[in-house]
């Protein structure tokens, strides 16, 4: 199943690719590593793109700020054409646009303070203006006490703030996020995800986050871009990408939310329990409580045998999936009312 | 033992004592001399030889096959021959072929090349991401050098040109072959071809001595920048 979102041309469009490929090595060694891609990000938003590894998504994130250069298509970030811009028009267009890498990238020649400071002198600011946008920064980030450390002293989760300090540092106009929770723990995960959004809400900076893990683009994105095998296989909000996953086979969302039993899960819940297992999507977590809530009044009983409710940054969805026990012409009545508040897919075991 | 005691008591320290200082201040001149320009010129060899590399920040596949070249054609020459070999590139540029400054120059080649090798290996062990990081920036490529990759490598660098310095102190000794003066002269001269050999051991000794100072300051500059 593709889904696409038609690009409204927009006046605050900050990037646009448009039909955009990237190949590497010639003839028979040629890799794709990103086939005929187009999208649009808007001012204010934060994009995610989620993939499998060597999807091609580095790639992609890349070709924003011209540290790789497409192969066919066009990249437009600013009102530039970055795919044209040669290395040396390039830095000026880079200065506008922050990145924050999986394994940090610290400079370990510098202290905290000199690593974020650093892009600013490349910016060209004085000294006094550099001390107090750095002073700022930390505190953004809360690393005000950590200021004269070293990269080696601080803690992952630490180290990407210092990155995020960093990549915000000349108050760009785009951040770049490539695979920026994927070395961290749980926890920090959580902690480094929460800063981001802090960076899109309140500095109000257009957000381009790669990655593998749903979690982050669970809380952070506004709309995703799906990719596989270097193709954008689906576009549209992230909850409508949560709420209704998509079935196809080896889909990386159904894969990777796991919301759906499996083969091995239906054999499992089979063995535990009798009647018709239907899978519900809800858009809206909503009304889903009332309908289960009337099962009695059909005269069916059922359990929740796989699956549950969450939240994206700014909905919640669910995905459940149900034995329902009872009299066929019940249990069918009682499938019909679930179908008013979500999709509803007969699932064979 | 006691004949050792002997030998350097009976030793003419009046005549033996200034030359060994002469030899000594020779040594380190030779050193000091062929370091300074060999060690700035090689650290540009080296700088290129990793830049122009494909995938680097000043990536240029001739200039960098043209430096690999001349580096791998100078390099395997032993000093004792290059120093002959160039002698009449030595007279054209210093004036003459043989003494100190004619053992310089060609310390200079000999250095020059080896540590051009040095350069380039101590920074491929630079983290490429803090490199993409600084052009993400917006970092021209001059100032990517001078601002990353050099303090990212700083530390080995160190430890690089003591290791040269000290590769510098042992081809100085071969300065005699074509007139220079130092300590592995005053050891040949005035130890080897007159039978002595508690005059080639005093020249041993401050060799080890200058040697071990070179490698101590080496390693506090290096622990020191890499702050180990």
């Amino acid at each position: 199943m593709t889904r696409t979102v038609t690009a409204e041309a927009s006046t605050d469009r900050l990037i646009e690719f448009s039909g955009v490929s990237r190949v590497y090595g010639k003839g028979a060694a040629a890799v794709t590593a990103v086939d005929d891609v187009s999208f649009g990000v808007d001012r204010g938003e934060v994009f995610g793109v989620i993939g499998f590894s060597g999807a091609g998504k580095s790639t992609l994130i890349r070709m924003i700020n011209g540290l790789e250069k497409p192969t066919s298509g066009t990249v437009t970030v600013l009102g530039l054409e970055v795919s044209r811009l040669s290395e040396r028009r390039l830095p000026k267009l880079r200065a506008r646009i922050g990145m924050v890498f999986q394994q940090f990238n610290l400079f370990t020649s510098r202290n905290v303070a000199g690593n974020v400071a650093y892009p600013l002198k490349v910016a060209g600011w004085s000294r006094s203006e550099r001390d107090a946008r750095v002073t700022e920064l930390l505190e953004f980030v809360g690393l005000s006490d950590k200021a004269g450390h070293y990269p080696e002293q601080l803690s992952g989760g630490q180290k990407q703030r210092v990155g995020i300090a960093r990549a915000l540092a000349a108050e760009p106009d785009i951040l770049l996020a490539d695979e920026s929770t994927s070395a961290l723990d749980p926890a920090t995960t959580t902690e480094v995800l929460r800063l981001l959004r802090r960076a899109n809400e309140e500095l109000g900076i257009t957000i381009v986050a790669i990655t593998h893990e749903m979690e982050v683009i669970r809380s952070i994105a506004d709309r995703v871009a799906v990719m596989d095998s270097g193709r954008i296989i689906e576009t549209g909000t992230a909850h409508d990408l949560f709420s209704d996953p998509g079935d196809g086979e080896g889909s990386f969302v159904a894969t990777a939310l796991k919301d759906r039993p499996d083969a091995d899960d239906l054999a499992r819940i089979r063995r535990h329990t009798a009647g018709r297992l239907v899978t519900v999507s809800l858009a809206d977590a909503g009304g889903v409580g009332r309908v289960l809530g009337s099962a009695a009044n059909h005269g069916v009983s059922f359990e929740i045998v796989h699956g549950g409710l969450s939240t994206t940054k700014s909905s919640s969805y669910g995905l459940l999936t149900l034995a329902v026990e009872g009299a066929a012409d019940a249990v069918e009545g009682f499938v019909v009312e679930l179908r008013g508040v979500g999709q509803v897919r007969e699932v064979q075991a | 033992m006691i004949g050792i005691v002997d030998a350097y008591r009976e030793l003419d320290w009046g005549y033996y004592g200034p030359e060994l200082l002469t030899a000594t201040w020779e040594t380190l001149y030779l050193v000091a001399g062929s370091f300074l320009i060999g060690g700035f010129i090689g650290l540009l060899l080296g700088v290129t030889l990793y830049t122009t590399r494909s995938g680097g920040v000043l990536a240029n596949r001739p200039m960098w096959l043209l430096t690999n070249f001349v580096v791998n054609l100078i390099r395997p020459i032993p000093f004792v021959i290059l120093v002959a070999a160039i002698q009449p590139l030595t007279i054209q540029v210093i004036g003459t072929g043989i003494g100190n400054q004619a053992v310089i120059f060609g310390m200079i080649w000999a250095s020059t090349f080896a540590i051009g090798r040095i350069v380039e290996q101590n920074l491929f062990a630079i983290d490429p991401g803090v490199i993409e990081a600084a052009r993400a920036m917006g970092a021209g490529r001059f100032r990517i050098i001078l601002t990353v990759i050099l303090p990212e490598a700083l530390g080995p660098l160190i430890l690089g040109f003591t290791f040269v310095i000290i590769a510098l102190a042992d081809m100085s000794a071969m300065a005699g072959i074509i007139g220079g003066g130092g300590l592995g002269n005053f050891a040949i001269v005035e130890g080897y071809q007159r039978f002595r050999t508690e005059v080639i051991w005093l020249a041993v000794v401050v060799i080890i001595i200058l040697v071990q100072l070179v490698q101590i300051v080496g390693n506090m500059l290096a622990r020191k920048v890499m702050r180990r």
